[in-house]
C-alpha cells in the first residue's frame, strides 16, 4: 500500500518537472515515454484511490443500506431480568474534575446487579483522594484500587484491576463517560438474547459546536459506533472501542486481559477476541450511548490519533490477525489496520491530483480520470450532511448554517489533520517512542458543568 | 419502555421501573420495520418476459434497414459515434457542445455489435439500427420491471410492455438511431432503481447516476426528473432511511452529471470566448435562437405536421395513453409514470417552440406504462366475490384489442417488415464505392449518412465533407481554398435539398453541376452531380 504514494510522489515529480519546463511535452518525442509514464501512473493512482474512497464509502454507510439493516443495529427491548452481574472498570488518571460526575452517573443505573473499580496510580493522590472519598458513598458497590506500575498507561490499570472482579461481565468506562443509566440493563439482555461473548455499546462525542474540528470528530464516532462497528461485527473482525465495551468476565481472563505493551489495547482485545472466535454484538441507541467529548486543541487531537493510528499498527505487527480462520477475515482485518493511513493518504492526495490536473494540461482523458476518486469522497460529503442533520436530530441537538458550513469547508483541513497524525504515528512507531499520550478533559460534554477545569495533561 | 411484571419476578435482584428523576427519558419506541417485501421476479415471470421481448424485438428487427426512410440525424449519430470509435475525439468535425456526448458514446461502444463500424456491403441504416436493438430490448425488459414495481400484475405488466413494444409507432420511431432511445432506457433504469423493493441505498445513488447518464445521453429528458423523484419520494415514505436515500439519489445525480461541465472546464469551453465553442454557448443557442416548429393548433405549422405523421402510425396510442395518463395521475403508485407523460404531453402542447421528429420516443413508454395501468384498474374493478368476474373482464379486455387494435397494428407493423425505402441510399452508396475512379483524391460533398460510407469506401474523412459545414464550420471551407471549385461531387439527397435554402455554398453547387447518376424518383431521389467546374 505504501507503494501508491511512491507512485504519486514520482507523479508529482514528473510534473513539476513539466509545469517548469518551458515547452510543451508533445513537442519532445523524447519527453513523451515520461509523460506517457505520467499519465499512467495518474490513472493507476485514480483508480486506487477511487476503489479505497468507494469501500470505505460502502462501509461507513452500512447501517443506512436498508431500513432493516439500520433496525438490526439497535439495541433490542430489555425483558426487564437483571441475571447477569457487572465490574464496572473506571481508571481514573488525574481526572480528579470529571471523575466524581462520571461515577455519580454509574451509581444512577437501573440495573442492581454492578460494581464499581475505580483504578488510580500511586503517583496521583489529587485522583486518588477525589476516589476515595466517593467510595465511601457507595461502601461494597465502589472499590478503589491502586496501580503500583512504574510505566502508567490504561491497559496496565486495567490488567490490575482484573483480578479483583467478581461480576459475570466486565465493562469498561473512560473516568469523563457520561453513562446512561439504562445501558447495564439493555447490556444484560444483549448478553442473553445473543449468547455474545462481547457487547460493544455506542459512544458518541456531543460537543459539536466546540471548534471547527470537534464537528468532524463527532461525526467520525457517529459514523464508526452508528454504522461501521456493525459490519464489522459482521464479518467476524471488529476493532473494539475503548468504553462502554463488556466482555464476559472468563472469556476476558482466558485472552489474558488486555495487552500492557499497546497504545490501542481495544482495538488489540478485539482483536485478539475475534481471532479466537468470540462472539462480538454491537449495539447503538442514541439515548443509550455513553457521551464524551472531544479533544480541546488541534495539538491534543493529532496526539489522541497519533497514539490510535501508532496502536493500530501495532496490532497489524503483532499478527494476531494472521489467526483468523477464513481469507476474507484476514484481508479485511489487514486492511481494516492500514485504513487510517490510506484515509489519511487520500484525504490529501486526491485534492492534490485535483490540483494538479487543473494546473497542468494533461491529455483531457487523463484529468478527468483524476476526478474520478473526487467522486466518492463528496459523496461521502453528502452523506456527512444528513449524517449532521441525523445527530442533531437523534441528540435533540440544535444544527445550524454554521455548523453546516463548518462540515464542509472543514473537511479538507480535518483530513490534513489525519494524515499529520497518521505520519507522527508511523514515525514514532518505526523510531521506538512508544510511551502513551493521554488526553485533557475538560468536561465539555457535561452540560452545565460550571465547575469544569482543565486538567492536567500526562503528556510525554 | 418495558412491560411492567413485578409480581411475577422471581429475581432477587429488584427491578427498576420507572425513570428515577434526573435520568434521561428512556428511548423512543423502536419503530418496527416494514418486513422486506420480496416481490422478486420468478422464473416464469423472467420467462414471459424475456419472450415477450424476443418477439417484439423480431418485429423491429426485421426490415430494419428498410422502413422507414433513414434520417440525416441517424447519420449525424452514427458519424460521431464512428469518430469515438476511432480515436478521432466526441465528433468527426469539431464538437460544439450541441448535445451531450454519452449517447454516441454508448453507441461506439454497442458498434461492434454489427460488425465493425462500416464493414463492407453494409450501410449506415443497417450497422446503427442493428446496434441500438440491444438497447430497446433493455427498453422493453424495464417497461415490465418498472410496471410490476409500481404495482401492477403480471398481465398487465405484459401488457404494457406489447402495447409499447408492437404499437407501430414504436416500431418506426425505436429503429431509428436517436439519442433519445439511450436517455429513455436510462431514465427506466433509474425509475426502475428507485422502486426497488429492498430500498438499498445504494440502489438509489445508481438511480442518480442512471438519471444522469440519462441526461448526459439526450438533455430533454431533464423534464421527466420529476417523475423519478416523485417515485424516490414515495418508495422512501415510512422509512427510516429516507434522508439517506435523497442524499444517496442527490449525490449520483450530481457527481456523475457534473463530469460534462468539467469536461467543458478543463478544455477551457465552459463559457463562451472568442475563436472556440462553449457549452453555456451551445446552451444559449438552444434555449434563445432556436427556431421554433409553431403550434401543433396551428394549421400548416410544422408541429402539427409532424404530430399528424405520429398520428397516421398510430393513433391507439398517443390518444390512449393521454386518456390513460389523465386517469393515472390520481392513483398514487401510477403516478409517477403518468406525470411523466403528463410533462412531455404539456411541453408539446405549448404554443411554440421546437419540437424535434423523435420527441415521441420519450413519450411512448410511459405512455404505455399508463394504458396498462388503467387495464389494470379496471380488472381490479371487478369484484373480487365473483369467481368468473376477473376472467370475464380480461377477456372482454383481449376481444377489444383484438377487434379495433390488432388489425390496425398489423397492417402497420406489415408495412414496416415490409417497405423498401432504403434502396435508393444503398445504390448511390455502391455507385460511390465502385464508379469514382480514384476516391483518395476526390473530394466528395453529401448528407450524413452518406459521409460515413464514403469515408468507409476510401475517400479521406478531410474529404468527404458534410454539406452544413461548408457554410458553417470556417474550419472546412479553409480546407478548400478554391471554395466550391475544388469539390468533385455533390450527392443530393432529400436531407440535403430540404436544407439547401439557407446553405449559400451548397445552392451554388446545385447549380453549377450537372447529374453523373440518379437513383429513384421524385422527392426521395438521389442524385450523384458531378460539379461543373469551367465558369460558364
Amino acid at each position: 500500500m505504501v507503494g501508491i504514494s511512491d507512485d504519486r510522489l514520482e507523479l508529482l515529480v514528473v510534473l513539476r518537472a513539466k509545469v517548469c519546463g518551458p515547452h510543451f511535452w508533445w513537442r519532445f518525442p523524447a519527453l513523451l515515454k515520461g509523460e506517457t509514464l505520467a499519465a499512467a501512473v495518474m490513472i493507476v493512482s485514480s483508480v486506487v484511490l477511487s476503489a479505497f474512497a468507494a469501500i470505505t464509502l460502502w462501509w461507513t454507510m452500512h447501517a443506512w443500506r436498508t431500513p432493516e439493516t439500520l433496525a438490526a443495529t439497535r439495541f433490542a427491548e430489555p425483558d426487564g431480568d437483571h441475571k447477569l452481574t457487572f465490574s464496572l472498570l473506571l481508571p481514573a488518571r488525574h481526572e480528579q474534575a470529571v471523575l466524581e460526575h462520571t461515577v455519580d452517573r454509574l451509581l444512577r443505573s437501573t440495573h442492581q446487579g454492578y460494581e464499581i473499580i475505580i483504578i488510580v496510580g500511586h503517583d496521583d493522590p489529587d485522583t486518588a483522594a477525589v476516589a476515595e472519598r466517593i467510595a465511601l458513598r457507595a461502601p461494597g458497590r465502589i472499590l478503589v484500587i491502586t496501580d503500583h506500575n512504574e510505566v502508567k498507561n490504561k491497559p496496565r490499570a486495567l490488567n490490575t484491576a482484573l483480578p479483583y472482579v467478581r461480576g459475570d461481565v466486565v465493562g469498561v468506562f473512560d473516568a469523563e463517560d457520561v453513562v446512561h443509566p439504562e445501558l447495564l440493563e439493555h447490556v444484560d439482555h444483549a448478553f442473553r438474547s445473543t449468547h455474545a461473548d462481547v457487547v460493544q455499546g455506542g459512544v458518541q462525542l456531543i460537543n459539536f459546536q466546540s471548534s471547527w474540528f470537534s464537528l468532524h470528530n463527532c461525526l467520525e464516532y457517529f459514523f464508526w459506533f452508528r454504522s461501521r462497528l456493525h459490519l464489522h461485527a459482521n464479518k467476524g473482525f471488529i476493532p473494539l472501542g475503548g468504553n462502554t465495551v463488556f466482555v464476559r468476565t472468563d472469556v476476558l481472563r482466558g485472552a489474558n486481559g488486555w495487552d500492557g505493551t499497546c497504545l490501542a489495547e481495544d482495538c488489540d482485545l478485539g482483536v485478539r477476541l475475534s481471532s479466537r472466535g468470540a462472539k462480538v454484538v454491537v449495539a447503538y441507541e442514541a439515548s443509550l450511548v455513553t457521551r464524551e467529548e472531544t479533544p480541546d486543541t488541534i495539538g491534543s487531537l493529532v496526539k489522541q490519533r497519533t497514539r490510535w493510528n501508532q496502536g493500530f499498527l501495532q496490532v497489524l505487527r503483532k499478527g494476531e490477525w494472521r489467526r483468523l480462520p477464513s481469507m476474507r477475515q484476514r484481508v479485511l482485518a489487514r486492511y481494516t489496520l492500514v485504513g487510517p493511513f490510506l484515509q489519511a493518504f487520500s484525504g490529501v492526495a486526491i485534492p492534490v491530483g485535483v490540483g494538479v490536473a487543473l494546473a497542468t494540461s494533461l491529455p483531457i482523458g487523463v484529468a478527468l480520470a483524476t476526478f474520478v476518486p473526487v467522486v466518492p469522497m463528496l459523496a461521502n460529503i453528502v452523506f456527512q450532511t444528513i449524517g449532521l442533520r441525523d445527530f442533531g436530530k437523534q441528540y435533540h441537538l440544535s444544527v445550524t448554517a454554521r455548523d453546516y458550513a463548518r462540515l464542509i469547508l472543514g473537511a479538507f483541513p480535518y483530513a490534513l489533520i489525519l494524515s499529520v497524525a497518521a505520519l507522527r504515528a508511523v514515525w514514532r512507531e518505526y523510531t521506538g517512542r512508544r510511551n502513551w499520550e493521554l488526553t485533557a478533559h475538560v468536561g465539555a460534554h457535561l452540560q452545565g458543568n460550571a465547575t469544569a477545569e482543565t486538567t492536567t495533561a500526562g503528556a510525554a | 419502555m418495558t412491560t411492567t411484571n413485578d409480581s411475577v419476578t422471581t429475581v432477587v435482584i429488584p427491578k427498576a421501573r420507572a425513570a428515577r428523576p434526573g435520568t434521561t427519558p428512556s428511548p423512543m419506541p423502536v419503530p418496527i420495520p416494514e418486513p422486506a417485501r420480496p416481490r422478486e421476479i420468478s422464473h416464469a415471470e423472467k420467462a414471459l418476459a424475456v419472450g415477450l421481448t424476443a418477439i417484439v424485438l423480431a418485429v423491429i428487427g426485421i426490415n430494419i434497414s428498410g422502413y422507414p426512410m433513414v434520417n440525416d440525424d441517424e447519420g449525424t449519430y452514427l458519424a460521431q459515434a464512428w469518430a469515438v470509435a476511432h480515436g478521432h475525439g466526441l465528433a468527426h468535425y469539431t464538437y460544439w457542445y450541441d448535445h451531450p456526448p454519452l449517447a454516441w458514446i454508448q453507441l461506439a461502444g454497442l458498434s461492434w455489435l454489427p460488425g465493425l463500424l462500416g464493414s463492407e456491403g453494409s450501410t449506415v441504416a443497417t450497422m446503427g439500427r442493428v446496434a441500438m436493438l440491444p438497447v430497446v430490448a433493455a427498453i422493453l425488459l424495464l417497461i415490465y420491471l418498472v410496471s410490476r414495481r409500481v404495482g401492477m400484475a403480471v398481465w398487465s405488466s405484459a401488457a404494457a410492455l406489447v402495447v409499447f413494444g408492437l404499437s407501430p409507432l414504436t416500431v418506426v420511431m425505436y429503429r431509428g438511431v436517436y439519442l433519445d432511445t439511450f436517455a429513455v432506457v436510462w431514465m427506466l433504469a433509474a425509475l426502475a432503481l428507485v422502486l426497488s423493493p429492498r430500498r438499498n441505498l445504494w440502489h438509489f445513488t445508481a438511480a442518480g447516476a442512471a438519471t444522469a447518464v440519462s441526461l448526459l445521453s439526450k438533455e430533454t429528458m431533464l423534464v421527466t426528473l420529476p417523475a423519478v423523484v416523485l417515485a424516490l419520494w414515495q418508495h422512501s415514505a415510512r422509512s427510516t432511511t429516507r434522508p439517506w436515500a435523497i442524499g444517496g439519489y442527490v449525490s449520483g445525480l450530481t457527481l456523475v452529471g457534473v463530469f460534462y461541465p468539467l469536461y467543458a472546464l478543463l478544455r477551457g469551453e465552459l463559457f463562451p470566448g472568442e475563436g472556440h465553442v462553449s457549452l453555456v454557448g451551445a446552451w444559449q443557442f438552444q434555449l434563445a435562437s432556436r427556431a421554433g416548429s409553431g403550434s401543433i393548433f396551428t394549421d400548416g405549422s410544422i408541429a402539427q405536421g409532424l404530430l399528424n405523421s405520429w398520428l397516421d402510425h398510430d393513433p391507439v396510442i398517443l390518444v390512449g395513453g393521454l386518456i390513460a395518463t389523465v386517469v393515472c395521475l390520481p392513483v398514487r403508485r401510477l403516478r409517477p409514470p403518468a406525470v411523466a407523460g403528463a410533462i412531455l404531453t404539456l411541453i408539446a402542447l405549448r404554443p411554440s417552440g421546437h419540437l424535434p421528429v423523435m420527441y415521441v420516443v420519450q413519450l411512448l413508454p410511459f405512455f404505455a406504462i399508463a394504458i396498462a395501468g388503467v387495464l389494470d384498474l379496471a380488472v381490479r374493478l371487478a369484484p373480487a366475490r365473483q369467481r368468473w368476474a376477473r376472467p370475464a373482464a380480461l377477456a372482454a379486455l383481449a376481444l377489444i384489442a383484438a377487434t379495433l387494435v390488432a388489425p390496425r397494428w398489423w397492417t402497420g407493423n406489415a408495412r414496416a417488415m415490409h417497405d423498401n425505402y432504403h434502396a435508393e441510399y444503398v445504390a448511390a452508396a455502391q455507385w460511390l464505392r465502385t464508379q469514382v475512379p480514384d476516391p483518395k483524391n476526390t473530394t466528395v460533398v453529401a448528407d450524413d449518412v452518406l459521409w460515413l460510407e464514403c469515408v468507409d469506401a476510401g475517400y479521406p474523412p478531410e474529404k468527404a465533407i458534410w454539406f452544413y459545414k461548408l457554410d458553417l464550420d470556417p474550419e472546412v471551407a479553409a480546407r478548400l481554398p478554391n471554395g466550391w471549385r475544388d469539390v468533385d461531387y455533390l450527392v443530393s439527397t432529400p436531407a440535403l435539398r430540404g436544407d439547401s435554402k439557407t446553405l449559400t455554398a451548397v445552392n451554388t453547387m446545385l447549380a453549377n453541376s450537372t447529374v453523373a447518376a440518379r437513383f429513384g424518383e421524385g422527392v426521395g431521389r438521389i442524385e450523384i452531380r458531378r460539379i461543373t467546374k469551367e465558369i460558364p
